[in-house]
């Protein structure tokens, strides 16, 4: 009955109009929206990088790390302590973002990677649980601020997240759609595929010959780097670094976001990055401080009702929605009996 | 250091100790049967802690005797763990065996709903609770004040152990969790409901651990985080003491007990679990079936 739908490969541009449709909406953004909504659209934009990372690990590698708050907040305090700290202009404090995330990344790979499964999400939630700590303790209160954290960290005029807005909506939104774009790169290179096989079949795909740990602990490290710009981004944005930023909160919010969106597809944790972001702040004005539990529960029937996310979820209706657009189209024919056959034969597909 | 403080350090490791076993042995329980490792095992725990101290303050208008109103509030305690863990196990678990990665998520994602819901009921700021009447003196230990309530932690602590234990020892329920533990899919195969068993320790796990928090109310007070913290040391117990083993856990324990008081007693108390976490981390790379090991590994 019906006919299958093939993109012609002249058509690039229209494929991907929807896309290019949002970005233009994006770059126009700033001559529409007043201040407040600028700066939440960069805390998505800054979020979104953030699930993006996680979605790397878990979405594509089956790694399951509950401890990725540490990769994000080390970026925060990497630039609290060495723009504030050691007064370093930012230009030389990002590629240390990039060396110590790296560095953290090969460090936590190589050792945490001997176990696997749960032991892995507890070794993970016990390391970012040792840094959060120490972040927050006392004794270390002289360089980072104990649990107040570093505040006022100085970012450079031409980009300041108050008085410059614009420009730094600017440079968190290319910031995003640069990331997703290495995100995407990597997710469809030979190692990217050589992940999802590890994902989908471990010890077939070492048998087949790959070295699994290496390219496990090579993800680890990319997923940490992204996380930590997105920190390092976020103390720029708000010009602190606090212990929270490495609480097990921030593991949760991403992977609420990646689940929420739809883990396993990149575009996916962006969207949810939208959902908690511009979601959360509709939910604090409704529910007041009541908003967190609203989103445990949500979370809770996500996991239960919606494992596949928003996107998952749109990917397994498209064939009853295409099915109920053609309908529409035929209705538009001309053909009133159309639309009353078509949607009965809707309902078969609609599972 | 004297003797005496020795001495004290010890029984408050001891104290601490008993608490991290009463929520780490159903934590190890649970794990070892279902393979569940259970994120939200600390709400239980916190779950435990509020309802006693609700139950204790809650009555002191009508019942004037505290012991009495302590009492029930362990039982009210333990009796809400075990029916929220109950409901959870049936409710939230169980439609998910089929979905690991799905379970691990949605139990944390219970202890984040959990934690926020105690903070909605009463307020994100914590509360004390004062110690029942007979139990807030001081007895004399080696001619040194030790408060009382610390030894009844301890004396409840090693009831509950050698109750769980002549249960998994010497009763029918206890052989079918020592066999499930060994050995599931057996288990089910000779003719025996696995799944009721699950739920049957699953909550039997929640009431403990709820017993704990109930138990370390008028210790510690009352507050939100205590469950995730509990919870963390409860895994560094789990861990050394190797996931399954009921007696691993008592053993790991009263160890992690009395290396906090020891560390405690030494450096501040947030470095002092920071280590901790660390020799659990170096433990699970060295041995990931714990010190004590029991069983197979941890996969998902």
């Amino acid at each position: 009955m019906q006919p299958v739908h093939r993109m012609a490969v002249s058509s690039w541009l229209k494929a991907r109009s929807p896309w290019l449709a949002v970005l233009a909406c994006l770059t126009l953004a700033p001559a529409f929206l007043n201040k407040f909504y600028l700066g939440l659209m960069v805390q998505v934009f800054i979020l979104a990088v953030f699930a993006l990372s996680y979605d790397l690990l878990m979405g594509y590698s089956g790694i399951l790390s509950f401890g990725h708050a540490m990769f994000f907040g080390s970026g925060a305090y990497v630039v609290g302590l060495l723009l504030k700290g050691a007064a370093w202009p930012l230009y030389a404090a990002l590629p240390i973002i990039i060396v110590a995330a790296a560095l953290m990344g090969v460090l936590v790979g190589i050792v945490t990677l001997r176990v696997r499964g749960v032991y892995f999400a507890m070794i993970t939630l016990a390391f970012a649980e040792v840094i959060y700590i120490l972040s927050a303790s006392s004794q270390l209160r002289p360089w980072t601020g104990g649990d107040e954290g570093l505040h006022g960290i100085p970012v450079p005029a031409w980009m300041s997240p108050t008085a410059e807005r614009v420009t730094f909506y600017y440079i968190s939104l290319s910031f995003l759609v640069l990331m997703y774009f290495l995100a995407r790169r990597i997710v469809n290179s030979p190692t990217g595929r050589v992940l999802i096989a590890v994902r989908e079949n471990e010890s077939r795909a070492a048998t087949i010959g790959y070295n699994v740990f290496w390219y496990k602990v090579l993800i680890i490290v990319i997923s940490g780097v992204l996380a930590a710009l997105a920190g390092g981004l976020n103390a720029l944005y708000f010009r602190n670094a606090t212990p929270e930023v490495l609480g097990v909160g921030r593991t949760i919010d991403a992977l609420l976001m990646t689940i929420i969106g739809g883990m396993g597809t990149l575009i996916g944790p962006v969207l949810g990055a939208v959902v908690i972001r511009v979601l959360g702040n509709y939910l604090a004005d409704w529910f007041g401080p009541r908003w967190p539990l609203v989103f445990g529960l949500i979370f809770v029937a996500l996991v239960m009702f919606f494992p596949w996310g928003i996107v998952g979820t749109v990917g397994r209706l498209k064939p009853a929605l295409r099915s109920f657009i053609k309908s529409e189209c035929g209705l538009q024919a001309g053909k009133e009996g159309g639309q009353k056959a078509s949607r009965i034969s809707d309902n078969p597909e609609e599972h | 250091m004297t003797l005496e403080t020795l001495v004290n350090i010890c029984l408050q490791g001891l104290t601490m100790g008993m608490l991290f076993f009463l929520i780490a042995s159903g934590l190890s329980l649970i794990f070892g049967l279902m393979d569940v490792l259970n994120f939200a095992h600390g709400s239980f725990f916190m779950i435990g802690a509020y309802v006693a101290w609700a139950t204790f303050d809650g009555t002191a208008a009508i019942v004037p005797f505290s012991d009495l109103r302590f009492a029930v509030g362990l039982v009210a305690g333990a009796l809400a763990g075990g029916g929220v863990g109950a409901l959870t196990e049936w409710g939230l678990i169980r439609p998910l065996y089929k979905r690991p990665i799905f379970q691990i998520l949605m139990t944390l994602g219970l202890a984040y709903v959990f934690t926020e819901v105690i903070k909605v009921l009463w307020g994100a700021s914590g509360h004390s609770m004062a110690r029942p009447e007979s139990l807030s003196r001081a007895v004399d230990f080696l001619g040194r004040p030790f408060p009382a309530y610390r030894l009844f932690i301890i004396a409840l602590g090693l009831a509950i152990l050698l109750v769980v234990y002549v249960l998994l020892q010497r009763s029918r329920l206890g052989m079918i969790i020592r066999a499930g533990v060994e050995n599931g899919e057996m288990v089910q195969a000779l003719g025996i409901n696995v799944r009721r068993v699950f739920t049957l320790v699953f909550t039997l796990g929640a009431a403990l651990a709820a017993l704990g928090g109930a138990a370390a109310a008028p210790f510690v007070g009352v507050y939100p985080e205590i469950g995730l913290e509990y919870q963390l040391s409860a895994f560094v117990v789990v861990v050394i003491g190797g996931m399954g083993s009921f007696a691993g856990s008592a053993a790991a324990s009263i160890l992690v007990g009395l290396a906090r008081a020891f560390a405690d007693y030494q450096l501040s108390p947030l470095v002092a679990q920071a280590i901790i976490v660390t020799v659990m981390a170096v433990v699970l790379l060295l041995k990931p079936e714990g010190i004590f090991g029991a069983k197979k590994g941890g996969g998902l």
